[in-house]
């Protein structure tokens, strides 16, 4: 609480103190500024690289996105006429129910996953810990693409080692790939692609925490049990609302499983995620205009949804 | 200041020595000696030796060939570049549903211009026709995919079922099937946007018209005639009442059912024979092909499932050239045609090539040494006409999703047609087209 530097910048005297503490210790700003020159030299190449590669892009996607193009009469300024459509579009909005269900469902099992087998790999402190979590994070470390088309084998009729069990169970075959289903069986191979890397996530916070804390509320009398749920998962609050804001952005711009799934899947329409409309839009329709479009509108929704959820998140870590 | 100095020296010299490379580049193709070079995008992988033909076979051009991915792939990768002005090859395979589309993108070159009207005869009709449009030729037939019913002949021999000529019969050979054995079908209903179009080319229905030499904005929609509804309401009563099976075509599970009698037929394409000897290994010897199912007794309706060109893009350097290779490539070359029919197993759209003896007596061990193309070859001929939309991919995505809506249950099978028609119409209005119906 007393840490604020001699060399404190002056705004910094004036911000209340405990701001100050939130944000730790200033630098002087005469020091930053004394070599402007070397200082924009080192910074150059990452901004040369944003600017060609996020900003340039992003402009021009922008531009794109205000005029509208039709195969016959070609391209013309057309503003927010494109939003509009976009914002009323069915398919568009059909496709951001779906991944909202699908997110509703898949991201609270996933993390809930992840934080057991975070918990468990913190509590677990033999040799093996190393290969339990290499075992975890496996997944993450296999393309998307690939874990995709492997699923879509698995979940055969014909090959697949689930059709065995249910076979067996006396169910049948079942088409993973159509009806209600579909949606479980999308959610499950995203599962089983981040489950490991949120649980690594999740564990490496926990390895940030200091070990007395536990220790005292072991002396205090608390259960492994109570530990866990009462002083490890608070702990970590921070690290478990950044992966799940990460996770509801990678949901609501869904893509690679059902692009790949849907040689295996007719149900998976042109439509079905976002950006899957925005994928086929462009690189089918050749409607270059109206994806990037559905590419802002999708962007706007992610940023919304977003901020909604960590200003929620952060409401409920202050009130608890 | 000194570093920078020195970076921006570096800088310009590697920037004046890609300039020279980039004029080098460019001479190689130009006419400072030396061969033409031309950059060729096709997608199967014998293609090298009809590139190996063709280089050997010309001094004047030679081919740069570049596998960038199959259909749709390619065609996003084409459909890109044409939007960027830059970075298409000078000659792209292109299947014929696909022409018109990059004919309104403005993408191909009229290699009429170059004298290529002068193949008209070499073709099949109706691929010339889909080929070109008028005076103006936009692509160069290579293969296609006259349909004809693959069966498989020991089972419906051992329960004796007749081998259907009719729809009916078929219908009928397909609820005896499901009598016989309770977990076969007597085929999938595959979501194949081609497979669909080629059994309603059949069915006699003629639901797109396009001409862009004609009137640029003006496309015919007609989806609902009666003779496009019955392909549906046929397939879909078979697909609802269990009969038929809902496994996209050319996944494991189709290719294992085709392999394992859990499917008895296939209606199948000219290239089919080639395709099937390749995956499937247990039941080779067991198939037979017969002519497609009629809807009327005794007609010789026909239908094709895919088929290929090559056309010219608007990119080229060299347009001349790449008309040259365009017709080329294949043409009339007997090295080529030999590594398109033994290899890569193209149903050829060369007249002279199809007529062969060495092609229609050629007999297939997967099919107990029947000479199927002599059911292929006359199904070519009868062909006839057929258009394309020049925004195929719409219609093709539309009717596979509306199709999938009815095989999950979600949309009656009669409204598939009527619910893509009001779809497809509203598309293209709002992409400028005076739409009739």
């Amino acid at each position: 609480m007393t840490s604020a530097p001699p060399t404190a910048a002056p705004d910094a005297d004036r911000s209340p103190p405990r701001r100050r503490v939130d944000r730790g210790p200033r630098r002087s700003s005469r020091r930053t500024t004394a070599h402007p020159v070397a200082g924009m030299l080192f910074v150059l190449p990452f901004f040369l690289v944003v600017v060609a590669f996020l900003v340039v892009p992003l402009g021009f996607a922008l531009y794109l996105s205000l005029f509208t193009k039709s195969l016959v009469l070609g391209s013309r300024f057309s503003g927010l006429d494109g939003y509009v459509k976009a914002f009323t579009d069915p398919l568009l909005l059909d496709g951001f129910l779906r991944v909202l269900l699908f997110g509703a469902v898949q991201i609270p099992v996933m993390l809930g996953i992840a934080l057991a087998g975070a918990l468990a790999l913190d509590a677990v402190t033999t040799r093996f810990a190393v290969l339990y979590r290499l075992i975890a994070f496996m997944p993450y470390a296999v393309p998307a693409v690939v874990g995709a088309l492997m699923w879509g084998f698995l979940y055969s009729r014909t090959f697949g080692p689930f059709t065995g069990l249910t076979t067996a169970l006396g169910l049948g075959e079942v088409d993973f790939f159509g009806g209600p289903l579909l949606l479980l069986s999308l959610g499950n191979v995203v599962t089983w692609a981040w489950t490991g890397y949120n649980t690594i996530v999740l564990y490496s916070a926990l390895q940030g925490v200091p070990r007395e804390v536990y220790e005292a509320a072991v002396v205090d009398g608390a259960s492994p049990v109570q530990v866990a749920l009462r002083v490890k998962v608070p702990a970590i609050g921070r690290a478990i609302s950044l992966a799940a804001v990460f996770t509801v952005i990678g949901t609501l711009q869904f893509f690679t499983e059902p692009q790949v799934m849907a040689r295996f899947a007719p149900t998976i329409s042109a439509g079905y995620t976002p950006n899957l409309y925005a994928y086929n839009q462009a690189f089918a329709y050749s409607n270059f205009n109206y994806s990037a479009t559905i590419s802002f509108t999708l962007g706007f929704v992610v940023f919304v949804v977003a901020y909604v959820f960590v200003f929620v998140s952060r409401r409920r870590g202050a009130g608890s | 200041m000194l570093g920078i100095g020195r970076v921006g020296r570096t800088a310009s010299t590697l920037a004046v020595g890609l300039l020279l490379a980039v004029a080098a580049c460019g001479g190689e193709s130009g006419a400072g000696g030396g061969p033409v070079r031309v950059s060729v995008w096709a997608w199967y992988p014998e293609f090298k030796g009809v590139v190996d033909a063709f280089n050997a076979s010309h001094t004047d051009v030679q081919v740069d060939w570049t596998n960038v991915g199959t259909g749709p792939d390619q065609y996003a990768k084409l459909k890109t570049a044409f939007t960027a002005g830059t970075g298409a090859p000078d000659v792209a395979m292109v299947e014929f549903q696909e022409i018109p589309t990059f004919v309104i993108l403005d993408a191909l070159v009229d290699m009429g211009e170059f004298g290529a009207g002068d193949d008209r005869d070499l073709y099949a009709e109706w691929a010339w026709s889909q080929a070109t449009d008028g005076d103006k030729v936009y692509a160069i037939p290579v293969d296609g995919g006259p349909m004809a019913l693959m069966y498989r002949r020991d089972l419906f021999e051992r329960h004796q079922i007749p081998v259907p000529t009719t729809w009916a019969g078929y219908a009928e050979a397909a609820a005896r099937i499901k009598a016989v054995d309770p977990t076969a079908f007597v085929a999938s209903f595959g979501s194949d946007g081609g497979w669909i179009n080629g059994l309603m080319w059949q069915a006699g229905c003629r639901p797109y018209g396009y001409s862009a030499a004609t009137a640029r904005d003006q496309v015919k929609i007609n989806l609902t005639s009666r003779e496009c509804r019955k392909v549906f309401e046929f397939h879909g009563d078979l697909v609802d009442r269990g009969l038929m099976a809902k496994d996209p075509f050319f996944t494991a599970d189709a290719t294992a059912a085709l392999d394992s009698g859990k499917y008895w037929t296939w209606a199948a394409a000219g290239w089919t024979p080639g395709y099937v000897a390749g995956s499937l290994k247990n039941t080779a010897g067991k198939w037979a092909v017969a002519p497609m199912p009629q809807w009327t007794e005794g007609a010789d309706d026909q239908g094709d499932w895919g088929g290929s060109t090559f056309a010219v893009t608007k990119q080229a350097r060299n347009k001349k050239a790449a008309t040259t290779v365009a017709r080329e490539l294949f043409g009339s070359s007997e090295a080529a045609w030999d590594v398109g029919l033994n290899k890569a197993f193209l149903y050829p759209l060369v007249k002279e090539v199809a007529a062969d003896p060495a092609f229609t007596g050629k007999a297939y061990e997967f099919f107990a040494g029947q000479k199927v193309n002599e059911i292929f070859v006359p199904v070519s001929g009868k062909l006839g006409e057929f258009q394309y939309t020049p925004f195929q991919d719409f219609v093709f995505s539309e009717l596979n999703d509306r199709s999938a809506e009815a095989m999950s249950g979600s949309r009656p099978w009669r409204t598939v047609l009527e619910e893509t028609q009001k779809n497809v119409v509203a598309y293209a209005r709002q992409q400028g087209f005076t739409v009739t119906e």
